[in-house]
């Protein structure tokens, strides 16, 4: 299925390559033609993710997504007739792994796209070489910073200050006031703490503790039994799964009462069978995929993510997670220029920035050049568990 | 004071994995001078096949045993195709050969079991609360576990004749082979010592720690901590020092900030060898064979 090509012929083409183009790899741009793009050859789609190593959870699904897709897509027939090629890369979940990755695919492979990274970390450490090499990249992650004042850089996650604005809403109207927040010390809860204070301002509700963990830290004790001193309202575990599984649990396990919102980065099965029975009773916002079967008929949604679950469990014999239909909106919405404008990185720019109304699985994109994220808090619905399953929160909140 | 118990114990529990781990690495180095830094594979190999072992309908002891098993034979394989075959083998070359093995167990177990963290199911879920601390069973089978497997490896290195025996190996090489004890037997059973004790360190750090391909990496870190503050030679120093840091990693955690915890067995490392070269906790123990 996957359509990884060979390294040997990387090796190869690379080698041509640094021959052939040595003396005028610069100028080539100038025709707006870039990359290896003529008009007629398959179309690359390059692809950075957390295939292993913290973000394992997030990265292995989108790859299943992605190969998928690509499949289907082939199947199709490609793009006007010209084969679409995937190349995927593994970061390892690191920053300096991602922009390798991200090196590698624009000026070996000379993709035409890039989607990825899965997180924020590797996502930013991706923007600056996409924003040089005018290259468009769509990241799957959440933090609004990968795409603020970004010219070549999209997202298809939603972004924290809409989750963030939705879980605000939510507090307000339970009447809580203050926020315990244990947050991923990484790229991924870089800044949220700032967001809360400021979106919760005009409700009065603002943090007053901060605890900070490793996204692959395995003991939470201590920041658990920090949180509970704080004996806020409200307590916000911001993290993704794994991590954000076992924080779960260290807090129940402490017997702490509280109670606890998460974010949306828990939208997978690996987060309800790392918190088993804890995580009954907390609220998060998700896209609408995690209860696609609860969805009401007339929800514009509802066709696109039943044909993705079905697809998808019927390839991989398990339900999608948010992250996979962060990767088929990432791919959606690449394939929709690339049918629409070709492969001129220009066009393709201009095209997603000019999205409107396209509908996905984690929202209904409308993309500005002020908003490269293109989806509001609508995006979003307000999630608990109930003995190991995603429902959907009768009271809304809003 | 009812937080500071909590993070005490919470931290005696991971030390007493620290310590698992950190005797396999003594193990192996009383006897041949080697430092095995696959010994955190070992832990994590062990908790990924007891997983898989539960997975496909095994009861949970059962799995251990497994578990215990593969480690054991594939720290002996080890031995056999990758340090028996050295002729000069020195502390340099023993690091450079275990780190080849540690990344090509990495890699395997990878490959394998997929780039998730999963945790094995606990004997007994769940926990109870003395005083406003929270004890998880789990934790309490931990330390158990941890005492019973370092008293028998402390009584069989230093009160068993065989034990005995294979400590001279790394003492007095070549008086050791005029009394009639093969060298290579001893460095086998030393490996096999250390992959039932890794496989152990892993299979009961599992369902509160999680296991992955990668997690052998920080464990044998910390474990490695851990057995230098004894010296390397000494169980009982190896004991004690990965409970120190366990619980002084989380005190830090806990008390000073969360993103210091790792930093704790690197800074104790670099005090610990400039101060105090041959350990903390062991220092009779060399001359006592």
């Amino acid at each position: 299925m996957g359509r990884r090509t060979n390294p040997a012929r990387f090796v190869a083409v690379a080698a041509a390559l640094t021959l052939g183009l040595a003396g005028c790899s610069e100028s080539a741009d100038t025709g707006g033609d870039g990359g290896s793009a003529d008009e007629s050859g398959p179309i690359t789609v390059g692809a950075v993710l957390d295939i292993t190593g913290a973000g394992a959870s997030l990265g292995v699904p989108e790859r299943q997504a992605l190969e998928l897709l690509a499949g289907q897509l082939q199947a199709e027939g490609g793009i006007d007739g010209r084969e679409v090629e995937l190349i995927i890369e593994d970061d390892q979940s690191t920053e300096d792994g991602a922009a390798q990755a991200m090196n590698k695919l624009v000026n070996e492979d000379e993709v035409d796209i890039v989607l990825g990274a899965s997180r924020t970390g590797p996502s930013l450490a991706m923007r600056p070489i996409a924003e040089q090499a005018q290259i468009p990249m769509i990241s799957l992650a959440a933090n609004a910073a990968i795409v603020d004042g970004s010219e070549w850089v999209f997202k298809s996650a939603q972004n924290d200050r809409v989750v963030i604005e939705r879980m605000i809403e939510y507090m307000a109207g339970q009447g809580w006031t203050t926020i315990g927040l244990a947050r991923d010390a990484s790229g991924f809860g870089e800044g949220v703490q700032e967001i809360f204070d400021e979106v919760g301002a005009e409700a009065g509700i603002s943090v007053v503790a901060v605890e900070r963990f490793a996204p692959d830290a395995t003991d939470f004790t201590a920041q658990m039994v920090n949180l509970r001193d704080a004996a806020a309202d409200v307590n916000v575990i911001w993290g993704i799964p794994p991590a954000a599984g076992l924080a779960q649990r260290a807090y129940a396990q402490l017997g702490i009462t509280t109670p606890v919102m998460q974010s949306h980065g828990i939208g997978n099965q690996v987060f309800l069978d790392t918190a088993a029975e804890s995580a009954n009773g907390l609220v998060a916002p998700l896209g609408r995929l995690v209860v696609a079967d609860q969805l009401p008929e007339d929800d514009p949604q509802r066709e696109v993510i039943s044909t993705f679950v079905d697809d998808y469990t019927a390839e991989y014999g398990e339900g999608p997670s948010t992250f996979a239909g962060h990767a088929y909106d990432g791919w959606q919405l690449a394939v929709d220029a690339l049918r629409e404008v070709g492969t001129d990185p220009q066009a393709l720019r201009d095209h997603l920035e000019g999205v409107e109304d396209f509908v996905g699985i984690s929202g209904t994109f409308t993309m500005t050049p002020e908003d490269h994220s293109g989806l509001t808090k609508d995006a979003l619905v307000l999630v608990t568990v109930q003995d190991g399953e995603w429902t959907l929160l009768p009271d809304q909140g809003a | 004071m009812v937080d500071l118990l909590q993070l005490v114990f919470a931290g005696l529990s991971q030390g007493a994995v620290y310590a698992l781990v950190a005797i396999g690495f003594v193990a192996i180095f009383t006897v041949s001078g080697v430092i095995n830094l696959a010994q955190g594979e070992f832990a994590a190999l062990g908790g990924l096949v007891a997983i898989s072992a539960v997975g496909s309908g095994l009861p949970l002891l059962a799995a251990v045993v497994v578990a215990v098993a593969t480690v054991a034979v594939v720290a002996v394989l080890m031995e056999r195709l990758t340090i028996a075959p050295v002729k000069r083998m020195t502390t340099l070359v023993s690091l450079i050969l275990t780190l080849g093995v540690s990344t090509g167990l990495k890699a395997l177990m990878l490959l394998v079991y997929g780039p998730d963290a999963e945790g094995l199911t606990p004997i007994n879920p769940g926990g109870f609360t003395v005083g406003g601390v929270s004890i998880r069973y789990q934790e309490l089978w931990i330390l158990a576990v941890a005492a019973v497997v370092s008293a028998a490896v402390y009584w069989f290195y230093e009160r068993t004749l065989a034990g005995k025996a294979l400590r001279a190996c790394a003492e007095q090489p070549v008086a050791a082979r005029l009394v009639g004890i093969s060298l290579g037997r001893a460095s086998l059973t030393a490996f096999l010592i250390a992959g039932c004790v890794g496989a152990i360190a892993g299979v009961m750090a599992s369902p509160i720690y999680f296991t992955s391909w990668e997690s052998g990496l920080t464990l044998g870190l910390k474990g490695f901590v851990a057995a230098t503050l004894g010296g390397l030679v000494s169980v009982r120093g190896a004991v004690l020092g990965g409970l120190l840091l366990g619980v002084l990693e989380n005190l830090t955690a806990g008390y000073v900030s969360t993103g210091l915890r790792d930093a704790v067995a690197f800074l104790l490392l670099i005090v610990v060898l400039v101060a105090r070269p041959s350990g903390v906790f062991g220092r009779s123990a060399e001359a006592r064979v």
